[in-house]
């Protein structure tokens, strides 16, 4: 927005807001008797803000207070066990460290087991359990 | 007003807003077009108000806990109003101005009692709701409940009597007329960028000052201004065709 429009609009928002001193206010009306469009636009804010203003507050539910209350009791009960906290952060981080460890241990044993591709690709008759067939004797 | 921007990464309160000039006896609250006497006793209730949060956030800050429970009754209809206009989900807001009051809990050491209490909590509500704005953005979250407009869903609390929209439209089904525009109202707040609909709770809604919302905020005057008029002009677009 140029920096025109924008004092512009502080000028109205103020306006509206009843918080533009009052020989502003003066020069700003008969600015405005000049310019109707200026005019309509301004009544138009007026009427909406007056619509958004009656808007009616709203209500919290009834058990609010006391749901907030029961929340921070139990924050405050967990808070003076915080030492049980930090060892249950710590036991569940050394936890998965294990279980990591664990899965990698086994998937290098079972990598060790398999044979490769190229190792399983066997040559007819180099394989050292096939059956040569025996000299036929004379 | 340099106040810093708020955290709105973290959601924390970090620090007091600046001092509210009016935090004492100057009358620097909602400044709806009203007379002298009005404004003084409105005034005179703000005064009287910070007394006793203040009072309030002494007794919680040495352990006790009804004061924290005093200060949630005091503060929970206007905090979770804003939660539900801006969210627009009546479970998530809830659970929103749990939060909050939470937060406020666990951070009532770091409010220096410079700035008001409410601009303070107001501060932890904005960035709280912000926050989830994102996370639900990410979601794809859409508002699956529309705000409850029912009669038994509203209070005047301490705002003064509220007139409702029915009363300003005549006639025999001026009930009909008055919810409806309500529910487009709010269906149209609902559309608007969050930052609008922030700035148009705050000041138009809830009837804070520009003073406060420059607190909460961290904007500077200038851009309140201009972004509330922006914010106004683009409710004004959408509610045309109810207004017609």
């Amino acid at each position: 927005m140029p920096a025109t429009k924008d004092a512009s609009a502080e000028r109205i928002t103020a306006y509206l807001d009843a918080e533009l001193p009052d020989d502003e206010v003066a020069a700003l009306e008969a600015e405005l008797a000049e310019d109707p469009e200026a005019l309509a636009e301004v009544e138009q804010l007026r009427r909406v803000m007056s619509l958004v203003q009656s808007l009616p507050e709203i209500q919290a539910p009834p058990d609010f207070a006391e749901k907030v209350a029961r929340r921070v009791r139990r924050r405050v009960a967990l808070g003076a066990d915080s030492t049980w906290s930090l060892v249950s952060l710590s036991f569940q981080v050394l936890s998965i460290i294990v279980i990591l460890t664990v899965a990698g241990l086994y998937m290098m044993a079972q990598l060790e087991q398999q044979p490769t591709g190229i190792e399983r690709e066997q040559i007819p008759g180099t394989a050292p359990d096939d059956q040569v067939p025996a000299p036929v004797e004379p | 007003m340099p106040t810093p921007a708020p955290n709105l990464a973290s959601g924390e309160p970090l620090a007091d807003p600046e001092p509210d000039p009016g935090s004492g006896s100057e009358a620097e609250g909602s400044s709806q077009p009203s007379d002298g006497p009005s404004l003084d006793r409105e005034a005179e209730e703000r005064r009287q108000a910070d007394i006793r949060d203040r009072r309030l956030v002494r007794r919680l800050r040495a352990g006790d806990q009804r004061a924290f429970e005093e200060l949630v009754r005091l503060y929970q209809h206007r905090i979770f109003g804003l939660m539900l206009r801006m969210i627009g989900n009546r479970q998530e807001a809830e659970d929103l101005a749990q939060e909050v009051f939470i937060t406020l809990h666990r951070a009532i050491g770091q409010y220096r009692g410079e700035g008001r209490f409410y601009t303070w909590l107001y501060r932890i509500a904005t960035n709280t709701c912000k926050n989830r704005i994102k996370y639900l953005r990410g979601r794809n979250f859409h508002r699956s409940v529309p705000v409850d407009e029912t009669p038994e869903a509203h209070d005047p609390g301490d705002g003064g009597p509220v007139v409702p929209l029915q009363a300003r439209i005549a006639g025999p089904e001026a009930m009909t007329e008055g919810a409806r525009l309500q529910a487009a109202i709010q269906r149209e707040l609902a559309e608007l960028d969050p930052e609008h609909r922030l700035l148009i709770i705050l000041r138009d809604i809830q009837g804070l000052s520009y003073q406060e919302i420059l607190n909460i905020t961290g904007l500077q005057e200038g851009t309140l201004k201009s972004r509330l008029h922006r914010a106004r002009v683009a409710l004004k677009e959408r509610l045309a065709p109810h207004l017609a």
